[in-house]
């Protein structure tokens, strides 16, 4: 079986087409091995710099160091020194080299999620300029590394603050009296109550300052019911005898009397005294109890005055002084 | 006796079977090697085999060239936009574009550009260089003092190469700058930026690296259709699975070289 000769078309411009078609695929593929030799900074002076560093875990070659999230450099090698060291050589174009200067500092920081990134911070411009070859070292700022602490302090942190709020801890305790105190204080005694404890011996007190207050009152009336007696006394002992027995015997229960008042007057003073003594920072009621104490002795020297002048009066002379404890 | 006969027969089958196998890339990697070596020396290229080469080209890369560039813009743009809007979505913007390259210059492209050149002109070599066979004309050929190999195969070798480079990389430059465009819209503010990642996945080895991938593909897309065409025994029924054969074989060594590729690049 014989098969006819394939005779392939006559094709116009073959040789032209052919050629456009290799010298394109020449130029493009000489053309981007030179940009990619551009890129890779072949045709640009650069300054080398070595970083130091512990680990370099997430380092990888071509990785760009970046300066305010621009990149300035490429990690250009990586070795590992006999002392366990890891040296990055760092290539930095001409041109980027302003941005770094003597007192810049790297760091390597290696986020939750994506890769590791170097950055390069400089403080100020004005610093002298990078020495070529400068030795840096890198400091790493893992985060995921600082978790695990992180994490035991929060957890101690967090113990603490469950054994304060827990029932029966020292600051519950501290807060429950706390309440129990404002809440008396709130009572219709206020500041007296929260200081002496309940309502009820809150009321005693003033219910005895009170007393006192009525006692003084009625040895104020009794006084003068006594200088009335005594104008009377004067006049029947001056005009006629007779009436002395009356007198003797009225001024003894007079004595008797005051003998009680001084008896009922020592014991407001105790209570008084214990009052003071239990609200002694309290000022207020200090000032006020003072105040009241003040006055309770005023009382207490105008009934000594006036036994005094009845004594004075009175030829008998008998134990008359009375003093406030 | 018979089980013992049985057995001796399949063995024989399997061995033989085997050998054959082994023969044909022996017979493959023998061809291939002798491509190479003519491929290299000056005395080849002759105007009769220049005009071969220049036709092979023409119908290989020259005919598929708007056609297959515009196929590449489209799956190059639509695996750029799927990376590009996935790594945003993941805040991994960064490796947008280094993938992009990466996975579409360094390896899909090629790739497919091997598997176009394949369907298309490898299944109609290896059909041709068959019937040849079949026709007894690569003896005739011999008999009148002209090298088959010089003058029809090797040409086809270089021409199917040389296509398969071209359409490397009209179809690579259209990722490169389809890249640029989508990730960084089309202003030339951003270069610098986009220089860094060129730099950073290309270095010498990547560079020789696909060069060297890109001709063994074109290697494979023409020398074994040929290969096979030669094997096939003179019988026109046995044209079918020589080009099934070639086919397939082809297949195989296209992924071979790919996967080596990329275990060479990132194992």
């Amino acid at each position: 079986m014989e098969r006819a000769p394939v005779r392939a078309p006559l094709i116009k411009n073959l040789e032209f087409k052919v050629g456009l078609l290799m010298v394109l695929t020449g130029i493009i593929a000489l053309a981007f091995l030179i940009y990619v030799l551009h890129a890779r900074g072949a045709f640009e002076d650069s300054q080398a710099l070595v970083l130091t560093a512990d680990n370099a875990d997430g380092v990888s070659i071509g990785m760009p160091v970046t300066f305010s999230g621009f990149p300035i450099g490429q990690v250009r090698r990586m070795t590992l020194t006999d002392e366990g060291q890891v040296r990055l050589t760092v290539d930095v174009p001409e041109k980027n080299l302003r941005w770094l200067r003597s007192t810049s500092v790297f760091t390597l920081e290696k986020p939750l999620v994506g890769g590791a990134k170097i950055r390069a911070y400089t403080a100020n411009l004005q610093d002298p300029a990078l020495v070529p070859d400068a030795e840096i070292p890198l400091h790493t700022g893992d985060t995921s590394q600082e978790i695990p602490v992180i994490v035991a302090k929060v957890r101690a942190i967090l113990e603490n603050v469950q054994a304060m709020t827990q029932s029966g801890s020292s600051i519950d305790q501290t807060l429950t009296h706390v309440s129990t105190i404002t809440g008396r204080m709130s009572g219709p005694y206020g500041l007296m109550e929260g200081v002496l404890g309940d309502g009820e011996k809150a009321r005693k007190l003033v219910d005895t300052i009170d007393h006192a207050n009525t006692v003084l009152k009625s040895v104020n009336g009794i006084s003068l019911r006594v200088d009335g007696m005594l104008g009377k006394t004067e006049q029947r002992l001056f005009a006629e005898g007779g009436a002395m027995d009356e007198v003797q015997q009225s001024l003894a229960q007079i004595n008797v009397l005051l003998r009680e008042a001084q008896g009922s007057l020592k014991k407001a003073d105790a209570i008084l005294g214990n009052a003071e003594a239990i609200s002694a920072d309290v000022k207020g009621a200090t000032t006020d109890i003072g105040t009241l104490r003040a006055e309770v002795d005023d009382s207490l020297n105008k009934v000594n005055h006036l036994i005094n002048d009845i004594n004075r009066i009175w030829p008998f002379k008998g134990e008359g002084e009375l003093t406030l404890p | 006796m018979i089980q013992f006969q049985a057995i001796n027969e399949t063995l024989t089958r399997r061995g033989a079977a085997t050998l054959s196998w082994l023969r044909g890339w022996g017979s493959l990697i023998w061809f291939a090697y002798s491509a190479l070596v003519h491929a290299l020396s000056p005395a080849t290229y002759n105007s009769a085999t220049r005009s071969v080469i220049q036709k092979q080209i023409y119908f290989t890369a020259w005919q598929i060239l708007p056609g297959y560039t515009l196929f590449a813009a489209l799956l190059s743009f639509v695996i750029i936009q799927i990376v590009v809007s996935t790594a945003r979505d993941f805040g991994l913007s960064d490796f947008a574009l280094e993938t992009v390259i990466r996975v579409l210059v360094l390896e899909i492209l090629p790739l497919v550009t091997a598997l176009f050149v394949a369907l298309r002109s490898s299944a109609a070599i290896n059909t041709e260089v068959a019937l040849m066979n079949v026709h007894n004309e690569i003896k005739a050929l011999e008999d009148l003092g002209v090298d088959a190999m010089q003058l029809e195969f090797i040409p086809r070798v270089i021409g199917g190469t040389l296509s398969v480079l071209a359409l490397s990389t009209v179809s690579g430059l259209m990722a490169l700058i389809l890249a640029y465009v989508v990730v960084y819209g089309a202003h030339p503010w951003n270069f610098p930026a986009y220089t860094l990642v060129v730099s950073k996945i290309f270095d010498l080895g990547i560079l020789l690296g696909l060069g060297f991938k890109v001709v063994l593909f074109g290697m494979a897309v023409t020398v074994i259709p040929i290969s096979e065409g030669l094997r096939a025994p003179s019988k026109l029924f046995f044209v079918p699975i020589a080009v099934l054969r070639g086919m397939v074989r082809l297949f195989f060594v296209l992924m071979l070289i790919e996967v080596a590729s990329l275990a060479l690049k990132y194992i």
